[in-house]
Parts: structure tokens; sequence; C-alpha cells
């Protein structure tokens, strides 16, 4: 049997408004070349400053992974010749990274949790963009300068499922750490992924590196294809090369790109017009204010502190904005418990979100509207069916539900003094089908449910119209 | 420095050296080696490593946009252009 043996480079896109080294505007989608100055461009003469900004993203992103900060962080070139980066070499981080030896603890599937190593995490910036058609080449420099973000892992990983559930666990963490938007199809998170394979018990294989994955879904199948791309390699045996391989998501395998020789060598050296970088107090206080506390953490607590099931504790962390919107409503609404708010979110807000196409982010409901939902149904004022009513009003009419409740006239009737008077002209007005339940018919007896919320308008607490009808049937 | 290293080496910074300047330049390169060799046989332990002279303050700027007013020259010193973009042989 052999044993996988699987490590990350992710790359994630920090949130800044510029790029790393000069002032061009960091933005996507715009005309090609219009965000490029001559720093960027790699003209002579120029000298790249750091972005404060961006410094401080990746101390956060460190912190946040338990690393060791480094107290003199410091820049080198990575020198190669590709027109992706026109100074002909990367400005990047070798000697001495923002942050080393970290690690992640993220939950695989079965709940039991795994921590991953990370080996570093160094600021860097992007490369160029590149469509490659028929004999020529179109170069796009706006997204050179990129701030860019790598967080290596130690080979920790042990399959394709786990890295896919580590990746999302990944993608999580810099999204409530706010650094990055994380988004693999749109390119700002991207990751190449080291896979080996080896008889278990004899430490790592030969390492194979797989470029151009851009879903963690794809990092799954990629990992799965060359597992056993690398055990036919070796029961035939012969040895894995080392080299670099490239998805190819129309075929569902990897292919080679290139073959690593002693050719590839990047020659770093400290990056001469970059000073290092010396946090001091007040920087490493704002990293320190920057922390949240991470999703992995947050569903733990939720758990306890909220009884959620897993499947609820997974909905509502999923997103930031997702649990502090579960939280407030929670605390906002006395007597209700967590789940029952867990379910709303999961259940009706999420059909009435699809169903206006809006997100939780930017929608009529907020946690105090949901919470005073809540509460109108705690206190008996409402039943459920009246309070999915409520919810979709919400959405339609941007109101409060107790506003909505009074417009409306929805409240329930759920006093016995208000309801039998009712029940009794239903009862006149039906004499037959009362005799026929009476005679033991009880199939019958939904008709005058019926009967009972019609003449209410469904406002009829459903508890009280059964003992009613129980007691004057009786 | 051998040939051999020293080709391999303008091979990476993608220079094209003739038989002449190979051993020209073998020599120069080696006289620097040369001279890093007896710069290490100082002793530097417990020394912290000098990337920078006369540099004492963090050098950073605030992330705001400063548009640069050379894009558009710069991108029309391009030779070959389609909507913007600079055209190169294909690389792939």
């Amino acid at each position: 049997m052999y044993q996988t043996f699987v490590g990350l480079e992710i790359h994630i896109h920090l949130n800044t408004a510029t790029k790393v080294f000069c002032g061009c505007k960091a933005h996507f989608g715009d005309e090609p070349n219009t965000n490029v100055c001559p720093v960027c461009m790699g003209y002579p003469g120029v000298l790249p400053v750091l972005n404060q900004h961006a410094l401080e993203l990746a101390y956060t992103v460190s912190l946040a992974l338990g690393c060791q900060l480094s107290h003199r962080t410091l820049f080198d070139r990575k020198n190669y010749f590709y027109p992706d980066m026109p100074k002909n070499y990367q400005i990047t981080q070798f000697h001495e990274p923002v942050g080393q030896n970290g690690s992640i603890e993220f939950a695989l599937a079965d709940g039991t949790t795994k921590k991953v190593r990370i080996h570093d995490v160094h600021l860097e910036e992007d490369a160029g963009k590149m469509i490659h058609a028929g004999d020529m080449t179109l170069v796009d420099y706006n997204r050179a300068g990129y701030s860019l973000l790598e967080v290596v892992t130690e080979p920790d990983l042990a399959s394709g499922e786990e890295t896919e559930a580590f990746l999302q666990a990944f993608q999580r963490v810099v999204r409530y750490l706010g650094v990055s938007d994380g988004n693999m199809e749109e390119g700002s998170m991207k990751c190449d992924t080291n896979v080996s394979i080896n008889k278990a018990g004899a430490g790592l294989g030969t390492k194979v590196e797989i470029k151009n994955l851009n879903s963690s879904r794809f990092v799954k199948k990629a990992i799965e294809h060359e597992q056993k791309r690398q055990a036919a390699v070796l029961e035939a045996g012969n040895k894995v090369s080392q080299e670099t391989r490239l998805w190819n998501e129309n075929r569902d395998v990897t292919e080679t790109m290139r073959t690593k020789e002693g050719g590839l060598d990047y020659r770093y050296f400290p990056e001469p017009d970059l000073p290092p970088f010396v946090p001091d107090a007040s920087f490493l206080k704002r990293i320190q204010d920057a922390q949240v506390e991470l999703p992995l953490a947050r569903k733990q607590r939720l758990v306890r502190e909220f009884g959620l099931s897993r499947e609820q504790a997974d909905f509502v962390t999923d997103a930031r904005f997702t649990a502090d919107f579960f939280e407030q409503a929670v605390r906002a609404s006395a007597a209700s418990g967590g789940s029952a708010m867990a379910n709303w979110l999961m259940g009706d807000v999420q059909k009435e979100l699809n169903h206006f196409n809006l997100t939780l982010e930017a929608c009529p409901l907020t946690a105090g509207r949901l919470a005073s939902l809540q509460s109108l149904l705690d206190a008996g004022r409402i039943h459920t069916k009246i309070a999915k009513q409520l919810l979709v009003s919400i959405f339609e009419e941007d109101k409060d539900p107790e506003t909505l409740l009074q417009e409306k006239g929805l409240e329930s009737i759920a006093t016995e003094q208000q309801l039998a008077p009712i029940v009794e002209s239903v009862f006149s007005a039906h004499p037959n089908v009362v005799a026929a339940v009476k005679a033991g018919d009880a199939r019958q007896k939904g008709f005058l449910v019926g009967q009972v919320m019609k003449a209410t308008g469904g406002r009829a607490a459903p508890d009280l119209v059964n003992a009613l009808l129980a007691k004057f049937l009786a | 420095m051998d040939t051999k290293e020293l080709e391999t080496t303008a091979l990476l910074a993608q220079i094209e050296l003739g038989k002449g300047d190979l051993a020209r330049l073998g020599e120069a390169v080696s006289q620097m080696l040369d001279n890093f060799r007896k710069m290490n046989e100082l002793d530097t332990e417990g020394l912290e490593a000098t990337t920078h002279a006369l540099v004492t303050d963090n050098r950073v700027r605030p992330d705001s946009p400063v548009p640069s007013d050379l894009a558009d020259a710069l991108v029309e010193r391009s030779p070959e252009l389609e909507d913007r973009f600079i055209v190169i042989p294909n690389v792939l």
C-alpha cells in the first residue's frame, strides 16, 4: 500500500486598493494595460516602495496561522525570464519571510479535526496576464504587481478529499480575516499542489508539482489522478520523475509541463531596492486588533454554547457575516434557542434569498428583524405559517415584523374567548358534519378545522383550534 | 570558474557569449570569486547580515492609488498592440 503526501503553495490576492510596490490601482476587470506605470512595467531606474497595508494583511494572516512573526522581514529577487514579468525577476521573500512555522487546524468530513503545519507565509508580487492566441500571445500588465500572499504548507495532507476540505477551510479563514475574497474561480486564490507517494512508512516520495488548478474540486481530482499514475509508475519498477505537470480539466488528467533540470535556478538574492521592514509596536498592535475568532473555533463554540448540530454549525459559520447575523439574532430574541434561529437561516431565509436573488448582507432582513419575528412566535402572537408569511413580507416590503403584523392584522387568535364563538358558528353552519364526526367519522374533522381557519383568515392558533374542537365534540 | 559553469550562468542570465568572451570573462569572474572567498575567511560569527547600508527607518507608502500619467505613453511604445494588449510571439 502506498502513502500519499500532499503539500500546497497557496497564493491569495490581498485586498489592497493599490499594487504592492507602486501606486497603480489593483482593480480587476479594467481595460488592459491601464493600471500600469514605469515601476510595474519594469522600466530601468525606478524604485519600488512597499504598500504598508499589504504588509499589515500579510502579518495578520501569519499571526492567525500561529506563525513566528519576522522582526525584520526582507525581500528577495527571484530571477526568471518570462514575458508575464517585465522586470525579469519577481520581488518575493526567501530568506526572511513575514511568518514561519505556523499551523492550521481544520475539520474533516467525519467531524474530527486535523492540523496542517505551515512552513512559511511570504509577500510577493503577482505577474501579468497572458492570453495565448494562435501564433501570438497577448499580454496585460494590469495584474503585474498585485499584492500576493503565498502560504506554503508542509506535506501533511494525505488524500484528495482531505486537501479539498483543507482548501475550503483555508478559504474561510482568509475571508473571516477579511484579507482576501479567496475566490478560486476568479483567480484571487490559486494553489500549486505537490504530490508524492511512497510505500507506507518509507517517508516522502519524489515530488510532482501540479499547476493550473482553479478550484478545490480540481485539486482533489488531480491528486487522485496523480496517486494512480505514480502508483502505476512504481509498480512497473520505474522511478517517478520530478517534474511540473499541468491539470487538463477537459480530460481529467495531469500532463507534463516541464521537467526540473539543473537549468532552473532562480538565483535568489536580497532585493537591493527595498529596505528591510521592522514592525514597530503600533504596527503589531494593529495586527493583534485585526485578529478574529477563526471559523473552526467559532463553529466549536456555537455547538457548545447554542447546542447546534454539526450541520447547523457548518452552515451558520461558513461565512463570518452569517455567523455574526446568527449570534446577533439569537441574543436579541430572548426566549428562543440557537437551533430555531439556525433552522430559519438554513431553511426559509435561504429560500427567500434564492427567490429574490439576494445575499444576506444586502437584503431587507436584519438580525433584529429575524429576532423579533422569532419573539412573536415565542410569545404565541403568531404561529409558524404566519411567521413564514411575515418573512416573505419583510423581503417584499422592507418593514419590521411588528409593523407588518399590525398593518396586515395577522395576529393570532389564540385565546379561547376569541375563538370559541367562531367555532360555534362553524358548528351551527355544518350540523351534518358535526353529527358525522360525533358518530365516529374522524376524517371529516379536517373539514371543520379548515372552516375555522377560513373564518379566521388563517390566524387561529392551530393547537387551540384542535383543543376547542375536541372540547366541543366531546 | 570553469567554462561549463560560466556557460550555465550566461544561459540563466540570457546572455549570449562567444568563445573569446568565455575566456576573458572566465578569468574576470574567477578573480571575483577569489575575492569573495577571501572575504569568507573573515569571522562573522554572531553578526547580522547587512543587506542595506544607510537605511534606518521603514520605507512604506499608504495604500492609496496614485495613477500614473505615463500609462498610455508606456503602452504606445510597444511594437505591436491589439485592443491595448501588448502583442508578442506565442510563448506557450
